[in-house]
């Protein structure tokens, strides 16, 4: 479980929150408190009152993999390989591990053959899945995508969130405006102004948005026959 | 009025863009993937790059207007209100109809980047234009002001209006659609017909239609919804 008690924080106001195991989709207006609550979620940002518990453990405790809104802008080497390698680096483990966890994680995502690539020379989609590598790299416990779809045309973020489940992270958080992809997730949560106004499966969360924009266009073709 | 597209190429390397297109009066779309060249387009057709080869032309326009795709680029004021004045519009009826009024005082970089996409998008089209162009408008929004801007271009009954846009669900009413091919301007023609011709990487809801031989009168979810229900009874 991750455990929020008490937390306040800029727009966030949450007195209590349990998130199980598994993908859970944040959803919400613009300015809603998304990104808010998933930098806290991985330790980015500690919040100003409150407390928030990873299976015990405090955000900065876990390894936490962040996959950030514009992959591109997170990029720090010039070639594929070094970037993937570079969390481990970071963490001094020996260069004949570092090889084979590359050659793993790469052989997962599918991009072996991007290896030798420069980063600067990818394309969006390329670059989204090399920083979904390097966020996975540590086996994290907690998987962040803030929102990468938003610049990802329809095939590449289709293509990063399918490959997303062989990462095998126990919690994956990930905000979207995108609500058939929310739809997709084991649980949403529904944030309004900072606060948490559903969290449940993507129908019992969905039911009640019926009448509004966020319910998942596609249902509603299915339903007119 | 008229922007024509005349032998435009342009190289980065391997890559090149390629485009011979004529824009009249209405709202266009233009599709595309993430990296066929929709962003350079939009750049070239608002003179703010200039292709190796080819011209635009641009008959009958005095004002262009361009929103670029990330809207921190479009910022110089320090706070929202200095940034809405920036563009010389009135920043109270800006910030009121953006709901950001109780924020005026607040650096715009301080914002959520849906909440700035919406500022700088309400500064564009609160200015006269007669070739407005919109790089990737509904990126970042959330679904109300996804909806709201597509509402607001429809309101829009004078000029061109070109819309670059990789958004797949919720679209605005528009009177033609293109697309980027691997750095090629496509053609698909009016809509609706353009609808058919988009084929395999039209929206999911169009593709829906399609397949059960129904054909909407534009590219909206509701257009989609009525055709379908029209069949249904």
């Amino acid at each position: 479980m991750i455990e929020l008690e008490g937390i306040h924080h800029h727009i966030l106001a949450i007195p209590h929150l349990s998130l199980e195991e598994g993908k859970t989709a944040v959803i919400g207006a613009n300015g809603s408190g998304k990104t808010t609550l998933l930098e806290l979620c991985a330790g980015m940002n500690l919040p100003h009152r409150g407390c928030i518990l990873i299976d015990g453990a405090g955000p900065r405790s876990c390894e936490v993999g962040w996959v950030c809104e514009f992959p591109d802008r997170n990029l720090l080497f010039e070639r594929v390989v070094d970037e993937i390698a570079s969390p481990l680096r970071f963490n001094f483990v020996e260069e004949s591990i570092i090889g084979e966890r590359v050659a793993l994680i790469s052989e997962q995502l599918a991009i072996s053959h991007l290896l030798g690539s420069r980063t600067h020379d990818l394309s969006g989609g390329e670059k989204a899945l090399v920083s979904l590598a390097t966020a996975s790299i540590m086996n994290p416990h907690v998987l962040v995508i803030d929102e990468a779809d938003s610049h990802l045309d329809a095939g590449a973020a289709a293509r990063m969130y399918d490959l997303v489940d062989r990462v095998g992270a126990p919690y994956m958080l990930y905000c979207t405006q995108d609500m058939q992809r929310a739809a997709a997730a084991d649980r949403v949560l529904f944030l309004k102004e900072g606060g948490v106004e559903a969290y449940g499966p993507p129908d019992s969360v969905f039911s009640a948005l019926r009448d509004t924009c966020f319910y998942p266009p596609l249902w509603r073709l299915d339903q007119c026959g | 009025m008229r922007v024509t597209l005349s032998g435009i190429r342009f190289s980065r390397g391997d890559w090149q863009l390629r485009a011979d297109a004529g824009f009249s009066r209405g709202t266009h779309f233009i599709a595309g993937a993430v990296g066929s060249g929709k962003s350079t387009l939009a750049l070239i057709m608002a003179g703010l790059i200039t292709p190796d080869e080819g011209c635009v032309q641009r008959d009958g326009i005095d004002a262009t207007m361009l929103s670029l795709q990330f809207p921190e680029a479009h910022v110089t004021g320090a706070t929202l209100e200095d940034e809405v004045r920036s563009w010389g519009v009135d920043p109270a009826q800006v910030l009121a109809e953006t709901g950001l009024a109780e924020k005026a005082g607040t650096p715009p970089l301080r914002l959520s980047r849906g909440e700035l996409k919406r500022l700088e998008l309400a500064c564009v089209l609160a200015r006269e234009s007669d070739l407005l162009i919109l790089d990737e408008p509904l990126g970042s929004l959330d679904c109300v002001q996804k909806r709201r801007l597509c509402e607001r271009l429809r309101d829009r009954t004078t000029g061109i209006t070109i819309i670059f846009s990789h958004e797949q669900h919720i679209l605005p009413a528009v009177d033609a659609i293109w697309e980027m091919r691997d750095g090629v301007l496509v053609n698909h023609g009016s809509v609706p017909q353009a609808l058919k011709a988009w084929g395999d990487s039209a929206p999911p809801h169009i593709r829906w239609a399609i397949a059960r031989g129904i054909l909407p009168a534009n590219m909206r979810m509701k257009d989609v919804r009525e055709a379908a229900c029209r069949t249904c009874d």
